[in-house]
């Protein structure tokens, strides 16, 4: 007889603390993508139900309960992370036990593991795009602003080592905030700006205080068209906490809302239909909903989600994804993905402005990125 | 401002890791799962990686790596490539760490050593320090070499002016004057004219006591 038992996967995103906003659209975005599998007739016949911790935006509290998924849930799947530290965290635990941990989120690269697979962008698939687009179109003097960990720090160095490629470059500043700096925080760094006067700003500024620098930006009365603030992290779901305050600044991510596809439009609407408008869709919100369904293929085609069968049928699989169709990269774990600008309307929407005609594959290991490679080339679309 | 936030945190990449992509390595251990692991993380990494067992007598050329496996049956293994001058970096693969196995480590003159089972965490790390130590000991080496030399020609030079004081009877500083003017007539270095000269005081010396 058919084995009809639910198959229970640990979700493990962060409701609450700093990074809650793109944490709930990553939680929400696995649920629509179970959903949906459920409603096809699950795997294989079986329910997929979502074992759910809150990990609180804290690293140790994502050790603990991936532990408590593990040990006590005994599930072989978890599904979630958001900054690098929480990965980190889960990554020694998934290792010791031979789990597997899916990760919907950009970061700045050079790791691989077994246990791990890796949905959002590496640093060649969207670093080298935004500082190809930024210093062509605004100039070469950058200031970099981040908040104060390790993603910001590498992210960082790739952008200044781009930048200084180009004539006339000059790393104008380099300063960092606390994760949870409030606009009190940026009020000495857009002083700063505004006497220094870069070409640009770079931001790796992440959680709610993202919100805070665009909005401090605005209220100084600097202006996006001759020195906009060009972001990896920034996505819908920033811009929506910042009353308008986005408008003109840039994004280089794989997916932004305004994709005009079937697949991204029919995505959107059931997402709306099932949670309406609680949260924002963002590129966080999109890997986690495909993966989830990379996921599920996988292990309809290998009948367990034992890692050590449940992996080799997750390589190399393909996915029609709303970003476009992906691949999950058999040699690295990494993701296949489309690079895209955009800059943010008066909708709080982006208008894509550049995008890869072909999926570019993953690099998480290129220690020296260079402008003009033909892999980051994108097709202009406006501007 | 003047605090923790204005210190670089993004740094200019060291050369270690930019030359990673160049690097020619040549992974000597048996075809398991620690071979392949190696040699996938490597390849990730971007490294030209080639796989041999057992280990080769002879390198390819240009060899830069060499991931060698050291396990009890390597007791008698001896290749010219270990601790040559201009030899690969040799990162050991263990899987003991008993004083037989570490004694083996130490005599091939590896830089690092990679702990089996092999993770691919780690592997970077252990490239790079074991490419810097191996860096720094041939620049350290090829300047003590430089400097042995610079130290001896200073002796010579000494023992040279010694012979020049006695024979002629003059001062330290007017033998010095004597050596310098020949080295330059003669354009060769004060260091090959006192050896000259020395080395004729000894054949001239010949039979005396």
């Amino acid at each position: 007889m058919a084995n009809k038992d639910p198959v229970r996967v640990g979700v493990l995103y962060s409701k609450t603390g700093v990074t809650s906003t793109i944490g709930k659209s990553q939680l929400q975005g696995t649920l629509l993508a179970m959903d949906e599998i459920n409603e096809a007739g699950g795997l294989d016949g079986r329910e997929l139900v979502p074992v759910f911790y809150d990990a609180q935006s804290t690293p140790a509290v994502y050790a603990k309960l991936a532990e408590r998924l593990i040990l006590e849930d005994k599930v072989n799947v978890i599904l979630g992370c958001y900054m690098s530290s929480s990965r980190k965290a889960v990554l020694p635990l998934v290792e010791k036990w031979n789990k597997l941990l899916f990760y919907p989120t950009l970061y700045e690269g050079f790791e691989f593991s077994n246990n791990i697979i890796y949905t959002g962008a590496a640093p060649n698939q969207n670093s080298v795009q935004l500082a190809e687009f930024m210093t062509a179109n605004f100039g070469s003097r950058v200031y970099l602003i981040g908040s104060d960990y390790i993603y910001p720090y590498e992210s960082n160095r790739i952008m200044s080592e781009l930048v200084l490629q180009r004539q006339n470059s000059e790393k104008v500043a380099e300063r960092y905030v606390a994760l949870d700096a409030t606009e009190q925080d940026f009020h000495p760094i857009i002083d700063e700006i505004r006497d220094l006067r870069p070409d640009f700003i770079f931001s790796t500024v992440v959680g709610d205080s993202a919100a805070c620098l665009y909005r401090v930006y605005a209220e100084a009365g600097l202006d996006p068209k001759t020195m906009p603030i060009g972001s990896l992290t920034t996505s819908e779901a920033e811009v929506s906490q910042m009353g308008g305050a986005g408008i003109g600044h840039f994004t280089s991510a794989p997916y932004f809302q305004s994709i005009n596809s079937e697949t991204n439009l029919r995505c959107l609407e059931r997402f709306r239909q099932r949670f309406g408008a609680d949260c924002v869709p963002n590129q966080c919100w999109e890997a986690a909903y495909f993966q989830t369904h990379v996921f599920a293929n996988a292990f309809v085609r290998a009948g367990t989600d034992d890692p050590t069968q449940l992996v080799p049928k997750i390589l190399g699989s393909e996915l029609d994804a709303p970003q476009g169709r992906i691949r999950i990269d058999p040699t690295n774990h990494h993701t296949c993905l489309y690079p895209r600008i955009g800059v943010v309307n008066s909708k709080g929407q982006f208008t894509i402005v550049r995008e890869a005609t072909r999926a570019v594959h993953p690099d998480p290991y290129m220690v020296t990125h260079s402008m003009g490679d033909w892999a980051a080339e994108l097709s202009t679309l406006e501007l | 401002m003047e605090t923790d936030s204005v210190r670089q945190k993004a740094g200019p990449t060291p050369t270690q890791l930019k030359n990673l992509r160049m690097l020619r390595i040549a992974v000597c251990h048996p075809d398991d799962a620690d071979g392949q692991q190696m040699t996938q993380q490597l390849r990730r990494i971007g490294c030209h990686v080639q796989a041999f067992w057992p280990p080769l007598p002879v390198l390819p050329e240009l060899t830069d790596v060499v991931f060698l496996a050291v396990r009890p049956d390597s007791i008698d293994m001896n290749f010219e490539w270990f601790n040559a001058d201009e030899g690969p970096t040799i990162i050991a693969v263990v899987n003991y760490e008993n004083p037989t196995i570490v004694e083996i480590v130490l005599r091939i003159g590896a830089k690092a050593t990679l702990p089996s089972p092999v993770r691919s965490f780690g592997l970077l790390s252990a490239l790079v320090v074991a490419r810097q130590v191996h860096g720094d000991l041939k620049a350290q080496k090829r300047q003590l070499r430089k400097l042995s030399g610079k130290v001896l020609g200073v002796r010579r030079i000494e023992e040279a002016k010694n012979v020049l004081m006695r024979s002629r009877s003059i001062s330290e500083a007017k033998a010095y004057d004597l050596l310098r003017e020949q080295a330059m007539s003669k354009r060769v270095s004060i260091e090959e004219i006192a050896q000259t000269i020395l080395n004729a005081n000894e054949i001239l010396s010949l039979g005396k006591t």
